[in-house]
């Protein structure tokens, strides 16, 4: 077992866990925070993307004690966080959601980007999500929304 | 049209994208059990014993059921009850399960199955479809006397007239492949026993509840009305969470029934592509005989399908297979056969398309073969044959009620695309390395489930006091936005705004049947019930309000705005629905949808398949990199006719899908089976596209409003993904004349000609297998203070390091073994990238994001920054690190050849002493290095590159365009002289040799040279030579040599125009 301390979309989390655990059963078995994904458990479809210390990861490649003193982000910020909003409304509005096991991922994924790089090409786009697997979509609706998320982004600003 | 044919956000989204809806796996119920299915550890062979000793007494096992556990029919299937959820004395294929256990936890269970040790007698599997349906091969389902699941013939005409008046007669043999579903959601199941019905509710990712309910209900003997199943959000099917959903639906329920506790079952991937069911692979001989002025005066088709282990759906994908074999051709002659035969593979089913995609490839592969012999462009020939109006299938339908709307999408297609001109621009010989095409294909397809079934639909409006409404159907909302369509058809019947109208998911025990939500029939079948539900509504209310309003006729009320209209008189629904509860007049209504009638004669293959038809056309544009054999495409258009757009967001979302899902399908998605075992087990195998994979796709959405559809809507989900392969095949034609008569263009297909494949390994050939288990990560950690206490630590114990885990913590997922893992990822010692007297120093544990954002290696060695970009995905390189990658030393290790070819050394240090090696050194072999378990590599040092200008150049090959595993590499850096003369060449391959190695004996050859023709027959010379010694045995020699020789002469050819350019300024 291990005891670890680390925050979670802003709320600071105690917990001891199984060593064999990785960030993404600790999100959703022992913190109950289900909207992160498990599609394959090897690093190639990215639903389990999370934003660590400020960079995108897929969460079922990161143990437990890997997560000691770390900031994590999950869609559950949704709720307060602008940028993730922003990012929801820009996805409903193109059509970038189906099935939407894949959407949590990618909001992420495309949120770590905005935060490094606000005004993004489509090809800078393109290799933020490259991670991230959509069987549903085709991506094209996708990347439309994450640009109409950055054009939003700095008019708001 | 107020609401419908505009574009509208899913009604479903929100939750979806604040990760607050629930799927299957996010259901937690109170005193939940898990449970984990027992693979069979064989293909296929004879079960001689069952030992779960071991696994009844592990930890938190509550029970384990085996088959004669199962209280009703121990055999399922919907159409031949064929298929053991858990099979008894016999192993069918890979994907079968001996026993189920049930424990406290999720890994309790997946360890406790495990355990469970079955003794076989293997058989030989039988896996080739040819060899399968021979007389004599091996029943694998002796009770039905052949291995033959189904046959259909199709007679029209007389087929020896007809190739008798044909001036020229072509026969052509194609193959597809299986193709995995791939959603992103793996299968799951919950089931709770119900007090109140004595029976169950079922969750989970289920596509077809009606199904899960029969099938459920059957195994455990108990009546439908027992079984609630309460459909979970679903993360995707396109078909995929049928059969498979039913059978863990079976094996859940029996948990849940013998310990009376809630049971959750969830695959893994590396389960779901062992169990799943695929799409169908097809061998197609089509003979074809045409006048020479393009006209088709006969047809033979003979279709082998491969049906896997069970009959599954097969006679259902088949027969729509026999109805659309021809294409959306007039053909006065046809003879058409399909067989589908069982094999020991993975069995096979329904997944979008539904027997489609398979004969629109073969066929539409052989007009464009057809149109090249007549001389006529691919347009021409087309249009020449097409269906029109009134036209006589090759089932003898005469097509009319609709419009035929054939010519319409090839013209729309080829028009916007500018076809013909590209394609005869094309059709110049082009002598360049990468080739341009352009491709089309078309289709006709019937809506709904056509003569297969009984098609019928339900739907629930639900019209409450203050005019709000709640609406149920009986087809389901799997992710293709169903619900916002079922909504507006609501909507736009009645007049009331979208918010007005809530869709709940329909349980099975609330609205009756509505038929499975297949064969792209939500809109038609559900939508029209609906409509009827609606109907019925306006029905209710029109005797309370036709004085007002001063009309006899309810017809003649026009439903908008909230408002009921006629002439100048209009009154509020809601005031209506007042009215209706004051008078105590039932608002609830039931739509029953009942499709027009067809008809089918098994014996002659003719009849009214489907009551209706879509017709679409898609171009392809691609370019062929004949270097490599890799096609890119560069632009899609999709013409669809649909009959009438509910919602137009939506409509080009299955469009963007589907042609996806139909590039996958041409192109990567090859699944790789061999001898019955599953070894494309996981995303990294089975490659789909990625976001970097999609081209630009135009949607051309054509609307002929359909009498037989709501609001004159039709079908889109499934004719967006059949035509894509042929499309890109025929595009492929166009740009080097060649065509292939098999999907996937793999690279090696493309490039040879010809399929190629790793040669099964010897404890294959002798039905040897490892024994099954789950994956599991089964680790303890510990994370040192610094890096003294690490090395400390490692001198005593054996700990495996961890850095990034990218490759470790899936490697140890999938070996299952017990490891002490020593966590150094934070260690500041091993980060940091700093400039010193000669060197850059880059820390052992810096990721690869780092390393490509830093100024100092962007300056200096711009080939690992290229390398490393390619690396993975954006994820992976967040973590992975430098050291990691080169400790790892898979022979693709993207960042080893740049590292070499800059003269990189490692830095290891142990309590003992630091040592540097020569990158080139580290790695020995695949997989092996020289680093000692007490060692840690602290620090890679590259030189500083000596004064003077350099040129790189850096080339991978992958399949895909990211998430790759580099298939080749190349990497070389050149220095030239005044004189154009090179001073200096390093060149490194990876992928390539037994590690990454720089090529020193070309290196030798250029150095001091011209690059000249004359440089470049030595090089390929030396190289072939070399290559053969070191290579050449190798399964993938006869595409590695020549295309890694391809990539040589590139890279010196660039190496040589980057000089020149340099100078020129």
């Amino acid at each position: 077992m291990i005891e670890l301390k680390f925050t979670v979309n802003s709320e600071e989390v105690a917990i001891t866990v199984a060593e064999n655990l990785r960030l993404l059963d600790i999100l959703r078995d022992e913190l109950h925070l289900t909207g992160t994904k498990e599609g394959c458990a090897v690093g190639e479809c990215g639903a389990c993307t999370v934003i660590l210390n400020g960079e995108a990861v897929c969460s079922c490649m990161v143990l437990a004690c890997q997560v000691q003193d770390a900031v994590i982000e999950t869609i559950e910020n949704c709720d307060t966080d602008p940028v993730l909003q922003i990012l929801q409304q820009a996805f409903l509005e193109c059509g970038a959601v189906q099935c939407g096991f894949c959407t949590p991922g990618m909001l992420l994924s495309a949120k770590a980007l905005l935060l490094r790089n606000p005004a993004p090409t489509e090809a800078e786009i393109k290799k933020a999500l490259e991670g991230n697997l959509c069987r549903c979509t085709g991506y094209i609706q996708i990347t439309e929304a994450v640009k109409q998320a950055a054009r939003e982004l700095a008019e708001s600003k | 049209m107020k609401y419908t044919g505009k574009p509208h956000i899913r009604l479903d989204g929100i939750p979806k994208t604040n990760g607050k809806a629930i799927y299957g796996n996010d259901l937690k119920l109170p005193n939940m059990l898990y449970a984990a299915c027992k693979y069979a550890d064989i293909v296929t062979g004879k079960i001689n014993n069952i030992d779960s000793s071991l696994a009844q007494d592990m930890p938190g096992v509550k029970m384990i059921a085996l088959y004669d556990d199962v209280p009703g029919a121990a055999k399922v299937g919907p159409i031949r009850q064929d298929y053991l959820p858990i099979v008894h004395d016999e192993v069918f294929f890979t994907g079968d399960v001996i026993a189920v256990v049930a424990a406290e936890t999720r890994e309790q269970a997946i360890l406790a199955a495990g355990s469970i040790d079955v003794d076989y007698t293997p058989y030989k599997p039988l896996t080739d479809p040819q060899m399968a349906v021979l007389p004599s091969a091996r029943l694998i389902h002796p009770e039905y006397k052949s291995n033959v699941v189904n046959h259909y013939p199709l007679r029209k005409g007389d087929i020896e007239a007809g190739f008798a008046a044909a001036d020229q007669i072509i026969t052509r043999t194609y193959k597809t492949g299986f193709q995995e579903h791939a959603y992103i959601e793996p299968e799951t199941v919950t089931v709770e026993p119900d007090p109140h019905s004595g029976g169950y509710n079922i969750y989970g990712s289920i596509q077809n509840p009606y199904t899960t309910r029969k099938v459920a209900a059957m195994y455990l003997g108990i009546p439908l009305n027992r079984i609630n199943v309460i459909p979970s959000v679903m993360g995707g099917s396109f078909g995929g969470k049928d059969d498979i959903i039913n059978n863990m639906a079976c094996r859940t329920a029996l948990l849940c029934q013998m310990t009376g506790r809630p049971v959750q079952m969830t695959n893994s991937r590396e389960v779901s592509l062992r169990e799943s069911y695929k799409r169908h692979p097809y061998i197609l001989t089509y003979k074809a005989g045409f006048t020479s002025d393009g006209k088709l005066t006969a047809m033979k088709i003979d279709i082998l399908a491969d049906s896997g282990a069970y009959s599954s759906q097969t006679f259902f994908v088949t027969w729509r297979s026999v109805v659309q074999a021809t294409g959306p051709y007039e053909i006065p002659h046809v003879e058409t056969s399909i067989t589908s035969v069982y094999t020991n593979n993975c069995y096979t089913a329904a997944f979008r398309g539904f027997g489609s995609p398979q004969i629109i490839f073969a066929q539409e592969s052989l007009m464009d073969e057809i149109a090249a012999i007549c001389g006529l462009d691919p347009l021409e020939l087309r249009l020449k044959n097409a269906l029109r109006q009134n036209s006589i299938t090759a089932t003898g339908q005469k097509l009319n009620g609709h419009t035929v709307s054939l010519r319409q999408v090839l013209q729309t297609a080829a028009g916007t695309s500018d076809f013909l001109t590209k394609y005869q621009n094309n059709e110049e010989l082009q002598e360049t390395r990468y080739k341009k095409g352009i491709g089309l294909a078309c289709s006709f397809r019937g809506c709904s489930l056509g003569a297969e079934g009984t098609d019928t639909s339900s739907a629930i409006v639900s019209v409450q006091a203050d005019g709000s409404i709640i609406l149920f159907t009986g087809v389901s909302e799997n992710g293709q936005g169903l619900q916002t369509t079922m909504s507006l058809i609501a909507a736009e019947e009645l007049g009331i705004p979208l918010k007005n109208i809530v869709f709940l998911p329909s349980h099975t025990s609330i609205i009756a049947d509505g038929g499975p939500t297949v064969a792209s029939r939500g809109t038609i079948a559900g939508g029209n019930a609906v409509k009827l539900a609606a109907e019925k509504i306006k029905n209710a209310l029109f005797p309370l309000i036709k004085d007002e309003l001063k009309t006899d006729n309810v017809n003649d009320l026009l439903w908008e705005d909230g408002r009921i209209i006629y002439a100048d008189n209009s009154i509020l629904f809601t005031d209506a629905v007042t009215k209706a509860v004051q008078a105590g007049i039932n608002l609830s209504a039931y739509g029953w949808f009942q499709a027009p009638e067809v008809s089918w004669d098994e014996e002659s293959g003719q009849g009214n398949a489907y009551f209706t038809y879509v017709y679409g056309c898609q171009v392809a544009e691609i370019t062929v990199d004949s270097y490599t054999g890799k096609i890119e495409v560069d632009h899609i258009y999709a013409a669809h006719d649909l009959g009438r757009a509910i919602n137009i967001l939506g409509a080009q979302g299955q469009i963007f899908g589907g042609v996806a899902q139909g590039l996958g399908y041409a192109l990567t998605e090859d699944f790789n089976i061999s001898g019955g075992e599953v070894l494309s087990d996981n995303f990294d195998t089975y490659l789909i596209p990625t976001i970097q994979d999609v081209p630009q796709i135009t949607p051309l959405i054509i609307e002929n409003p359909d009498p037989a559809g709501p609001l004159g809507a039709k079908s889109l989900g499934e004719p967006t993904l059949e035509l894509i392969s042929a499309a890109i095949n025929n595009a492929y034609f166009n740009a080097t004349g060649k065509h292939s008569t098999e999907i996937p263009l793999s690279l090696e297909k493309v490039f040879l000609g010809h399929k190629l494949q790793k040669p099964q390994r010897q404890s294959q050939q002798n039905f040897e297998h490892k024994k099954f288990h789950h994956h599991h990560l089964d680790v303890e950690t510990y994370t040192p203070r610094n890096l003294d206490e690490a090395m400390k630590i490692l001198e005593k114990i054996s700990f495996k390091v961890l850095a990034g885990g990218t490759d470790l913590v899936i490697n140890l997922r999938d070996s299952g073994r017990k490891q002490f893992l020593l966590n150094i990822r934070d260690l500041s010692e091993l980060k940091g990238i700093s400039q010193n007297e000669d060197h850059i120093e880059i820390g052992g544990a810096e990721t690869f994001s780092r390393i490509i954002n830093d100024p100092l290696v962007q300056k200096h060695f711009p080939l690992l920054i290229t390398a490393c970009s390619q690396i993975g995905s954006h994820q992976i390189r967040n973590v992975a690190t430098i050291a990691g990658n080169l400790v790892n030393a898979a022979p693709c290790a993207d960042s080893a050849p740049p590292l070499i070819l800059y003269e990189a050394k490692l830095l290891l240090r142990s309590t003992e002493e630091t040592r540097t090696i020569p990158a080139a050194d580290f790695i020995i072999k695949s997989y092996q290095t020289m680093i000692k378990h007490d060692e840690i590599v602290v620090a890679i040092q590259i030189p500083l590159p000596a004064a003077g200008k350099t040129f790189e150049h850096y080339y991978q090959l992958g399949r895909r365009k990211a998430l790759n595993i580099t298939r080749l590499s190349i990497s070389a850096r050149a220095r030239f002289a005044e004189n154009g003369i090179i001073t200096e060449i390093r060149l490194a391959a990876g992928s390539l040799l037994s590690r990454p190695s720089r090529l020193s004996m070309l290196e030798k050859i250029i150095t001091g040279r011209r690059i000249n023709d004359e440089l470049l027959r030595e090089v390929t010379a030396t190289a072939r030579k070399c290559l053969e010694e070191e290579i050449g045995s190798r399964w993938s020699a006869a595409y590695k040599i020549p295309v890694f020789i391809n990539l040589l002469h590139s890279a010196l050819l660039d190496l040589q125009k980057q000089y020149s350019e340099y100078k020129n300024d």
